[in-house]
């Protein structure tokens, strides 16, 4: 088989790869927003809520979630296609880590933020929405990025509940030719094109959004 | 046919018989990522030609899935004639998977240390080695406790990846179960659950570490 036969075969995959990514996104931004801004902004018993939905998304080992879900949701009636389940564990797993970034940067962010926006008399949501929220988006756009390229590795997974990704083609292709060395270093090769100018982004961002860091200390 | 709780407990005492295999995992995949990490950034700030592959290796793992990574040493190396057991090649792959990571984590933590520190130890006439070791070293290690402990977190989430290579941990044992009786969703609930208390209890050292250690740095 010649290498560009396998890397055809792979790129076959590369739509139910990007698919997955997307549809996770749309569940990990909501719930990263969400959950980040409740866990600001809640005390006592709402923040020990809060806090629980968001550790049990993001403490479980995401690969046993997968497949709790894929397994478990239609034992107790729950019928979900595997790409929505897919969707859903990889996507709030990530959303989880998300809304923790939300939260620290919501609360790094200057109190005299909250005071001016409360002496000019403005409401608590649009200090949130116009004054908190865009600074601390901003100020953590970088990390943002890492956890999309963070979901986009963790597609790989969706192989392993039969959806044919580009893991999957991979080693289907390696069932038939038997010869796994280069359709691996293929598949390896193919998530770092993926993901490499996503990491290049995150890091032009990184220097956008924090030039007083620049300013190295170190040996 | 519903969830069966005792059917769910009476697969608990199985499963929980693999932790030792999952701790063991996770322990040495810990050191082997610590100790090839640090290699990895030593190398990586001697800069040189070896820097820059390694800055490239770095980046180059951190772009790709440990799924992948798996497989690859999996079906590659015994292409070339090295046979090892699942095991071997699934601590080998955490291994080198998180070594990317956490020689991110090393950088940090030198980069935290003020220059004068060094520069007075050579004001001394301290010499370079035992400069590294009295002044640098143990700096470093406080700067370092609270990621390297949340990394540690990270590779025992990822250890049931290693089912996949079936590797006898609790995920492994859970899917055991669970082709012996052709029910998925209790044994593996129990494997989740066992993973989320784990995490969740790991985490909560690594936070009054941290609390230790931040309350240790202001005198």
């Amino acid at each position: 088989m010649s290498t560009f036969d396998i890397w055809l075969g792979i790129l076959a995959g590369f739509r139910v790869t990007a698919s997955v990514t997307l549809y996770g996104l749309v569940f990990a931004i909501p719930f990263g927003l969400a959950f980040g801004v409740a866990q600001y902004l809640t005390s006592g018993f709402a923040r020990f809520v809060v806090t629980s939905v968001i550790e049990f998304w993001r403490s479980s080992a995401v690969i046993i979630l997968l497949f709790v879900f894929y397994y478990a949701l239609p034992v107790i009636g729950v019928t979900l296609s595997a790409m929505t389940v897919a969707a859903m564990v990889l996507g709030l797993n990530i959303g989880g880590y998300a809304s923790q970034a939300v939260r620290a940067g919501l609360q790094a962010l200057d109190r005299g933020q909250k005071e001016a926006g409360q002496a000019l008399g403005l409401s608590r949501a649009t200090i949130l929405l116009l004054i908190e929220l865009p600074q601390a988006l901003l100020a953590m756009s970088p990390t943002f990025i890492n956890l999309v390229i963070q979901l986009l590795k963790a597609t790989s997974l969706v192989s392993l509940i039969t959806l044919s990704d580009m893991t999957f083609r991979a080693k289907e292709i390696s069932q038939v030719e038997f010869d796994p060395v280069p359709i691996y270093l293929s598949l390896l090769l193919a998530y770092f094109i993926a993901c490499y100018p996503i990491a290049l982004l995150g890091r032009w961002m990184e220097r956008r959004v924090s030039p007083a860091t620049e300013a190295r200390h170190g040996i | 046919m519903g969830f069966d709780l005792n059917f769910a407990l009476a697969s608990v005492p199985a499963i929980l018989s693999a932790i030792g295999m999952t701790l063991l995992v996770a322990v040495t995949g810990c050191a082997g990522a610590a100790s090839l990490g640090f290699c990895l950034e030593i190398t990586r700030r001697a800069g040189g030609f070896a820097g820059y592959g390694v800055r490239f290796l770095i980046d180059f793992i951190r772009a790709t899935p440990l799924l992948v990574w798996l497989y690859c040493l999996y079906f590659i190396l015994p292409f070339y004639g090295l046979r090892l057991s699942a095991l071997t090649v699934g601590i080998l792959g955490l291994s080198l998977y998180y070594s990317g990571y956490l020689a991110e984590v090393f950088k940090a933590g030198i980069d935290a240390i003020p220059k004068g520190q060094p520069e007075a130890a050579r004001a001394l006439g301290i010499a370079r080695l035992d400069t590294v070791i009295f002044v640098i070293a143990p700096q470093m290690l406080r700067n370092i406790a609270a990621p390297m402990g949340n990394y540690f977190v990270s590779i025992l989430k990822s250890t049931p990846y290693l089912a996949v290579l079936a590797v006898p941990e609790m995920l492994g044992e859970a899917f055991d179960i669970a082709s012996e009786t052709y029910r998925y969703a209790e044994p593996l609930t129990i494997a989740g659950i066992i993973f989320l208390t784990l995490a969740l209890i790991i985490s909560q050292g690594v936070k009054w570490l941290e609390r230790r250690l931040a309350a240790s740095t202001v005198r």
